[in-house]
């Protein structure tokens, strides 16, 4: 028991000399395959984080949303419509909702208007996102004045800003109260944005949904289904995006490690052969080539995974934040909150690390099977 | 203005919620993540939506994913728990389709022959009231509606 573990640990030993004694190789093979791993990881971390937002995201949003159409274009839609749709068998209720686009001239950026359905603000007040915040450079219990639709000032006092925490949701947002909204859009009374329909049974919601559209042919209801469909096409779209990233960067790294490993220097033939000679046994070698694969492959591994992790989620992916998330002015900064998709990780180690550690061994191999006169003289 | 545009859906929840109490019975317990259903012994928690209930008088209780299930037991009871009878029985509860709350069994109308399957297949469609009943009905190509009464051995039968 205790002899097969000292072999392994003087084996160990000697690799690690060996690795050291070549250290300028080998240091600038650990760099190239550690930068790959961060890369792929990197993607990896933030493509899975990215999904668990737009899930967090999509979970309060309601089973249902009806909108009217007008010419193929999203239009008011009257509350008559919200009262008539809350009689239909399996509706459990229908909150009509307002919301809107407000272009700020002077800061040249797009806010989201939303007048909120739980605790509504005070008319004359408002709560805004910390991106809004940033972008007008004003606090709490300051004033802000946006121009409504007939050119006049509307001042309203900022009551609140929202957490930094909720950011990718609430960065643009300003919460009004539906008074100030209608003197903002100037809208006629009894219309609104759209109407959030709530049906119990999600079996239902395709009944609901057609005898909706059979009640109000103008109107569109889309499912929270439907939804979730098209923000999953979105990231299926940004993944194939990232898989071709990805595609590029595992296709470098097989080209690197197929040079690195594959070809023994002369020098290296020689000392496999002083080896055998002194009486290592070809398993002895095998097991030290193993070693020397395994150390660099797994330290560059690990250093690189570390990295990604500290890039993602503590620089929130600062490298390839501006192709990834979209172009609005208004740009939210937020920290991912960490996800660890451990199938992934494992499919990454088993990609890099044991293909690393097996080309470092076949070469070797065959070097190893030649006799050591030979071998030191070639 | 602005407490009256809300008036009507509250009084229309408080309603509703008073409505259900009346219809449920007393307790409605809900099923752990081991209770398994003693008919066809698929795990029930997984389908709250078709959860039935029965509580006995000495206050344990059964639970069934679907009603079909739940009739199954009932109708037969020698076999699957020797030990009770249907006299035992106080409380029985089904799960209204479209409100997914609690309703007593016995006052319950149940729709069959509908598109509309639970997790054992062909399902008896609980529903409080009558009208909801033809409703589904309607919507969703049933072919009866049938009280606590009229389910019979045979009825279970078309439905396998």
């Amino acid at each position: 028991m205790n002899i097969p573990l000292n072999r392994h640990s003087n084996i160990l030993d000697f690799s690690l000399s060996s690795l050291l004694r070549r250290k300028s190789k080998n240091l600038s093979l650990l760099v190239v395959y550690t930068l790959i791993i961060f890369v792929i990881a990197s993607l990896i971390f933030f493509v899975q984080a990215l999904k668990r937002e737009a899930a967090q995201l999509l979970k309060e949003a309601p089973d249902m949303v009806v909108q009217r159409m007008v010419a193929g274009r999203h239009d008011l839609i009257p509350a008559a419509y919200g009262e008539k749709i809350s009689a239909i068998r399996g509706v459990t209720s229908v909150s009509p909702r307002l919301w809107g686009y407000y272009y700020d001239q002077v800061f040249g950026a797009n806010y989201t208007l939303l007048v909120a359905e739980g605790k509504p603000v005070e008319p004359g007040n408002i709560m805004i996102g910390a991106g809004v915040a940033r972008n007008q450079r004003i606090q709490a219990s300051d004033m802000l004045t946006l121009k409504t639709s007939a050119n006049e000032a509307l001042l309203l006092t900022v009551q609140g800003i929202y957490p930094s925490s909720s950011e990718l949701i609430s960065s643009d947002l300003i919460i009004l109260s539906a008074e100030d909204f209608q003197a903002m859009f100037n809208l006629p009374p009894g219309q609104n944005t759209d109407l959030a329909v709530t049906v119990a049974n999600p079996r239902e919601q395709v009944t609901v949904a057609a005898k909706i559209a059979e009640l109000f042919p103008d109107t569109r209801p889309i499912l929270k289904s439907e939804i979730l469909r098209t923000y999953d096409s979105l990231f299926e779209w940004r993944g194939g995006m990232i898989v071709v990233i990805l595609a590029v960067a595992v296709l470098s790294f097989i080209i690197f490690a197929w040079d690195k490993a594959t070809g023994l220097s002369a020098e290296e033939r020689k000392e496999i052969g002083i080896l055998k000679s002194i009486g290592w046994e070809t398993s002895d070698v095998l097991l030290l080539k193993f070693w020397e694969g395994i150390v660099i492959s797994l330290s560059a591994f690990l250093t690189g995974v570390v990295l990604a992790y500290v890039h993602v989620f503590f620089f929130s992916a600062a490298l390839f934040e501006h192709a990834l998330k979209g172009w609005s002015v208004i740009y939210p900064q937020f920290r991912l909150v960490p996800v660890i998709d451990v199938y992934q990780l494992t499919v990454l180690f088993f990609l890099t690390v044991l293909p690393y550690t097996a080309a470092t061994i076949i070469p070797a191999w065959l070097a190893a099977t030649v006799p050591p006169d030979a071998a030191m003289r070639s | 203005m602005h407490l009256f545009r809300h008036l009507p859906p509250l009084l229309l929840c408080l309603l509703l919620s008073f409505s259900a109490a009346f219809a449920a019975p007393a307790t409605s317990p809900t099923p752990s993540a081991k209770d398994k259903c003693p008919v066809c012994g698929m795990f029930v928690s997984k389908y709250p939506d078709w959860v039935a209930t029965v509580t006995f008088k000495d206050t344990t209780t059964l639970f069934f994913d679907g009603a079909k299930d739940f009739f199954t037991y009932y109708l037969n009871m020698q076999k699957y728990t020797p030990a009770r009878k249907q006299a035992d029985v106080s409380a029985i509860s089904v799960n209204d389709y479209y409100t997914l709350k609690p309703v007593d069994a016995r006052k319950a109308h149940f729709v069959i022959g509908s598109d509309v399957y639970g997790p054992m297949g062909k399902e008896l469609v609980p529903f409080g009231k009558l009208a909801d009943a033809h409703a589904f009905l309607k919507d969703h190509k049933g072919k009866m509606i049938l009280r606590f009464s009229d389910v019979t051995p045979r009825v279970l039968k078309s439905l396998e």
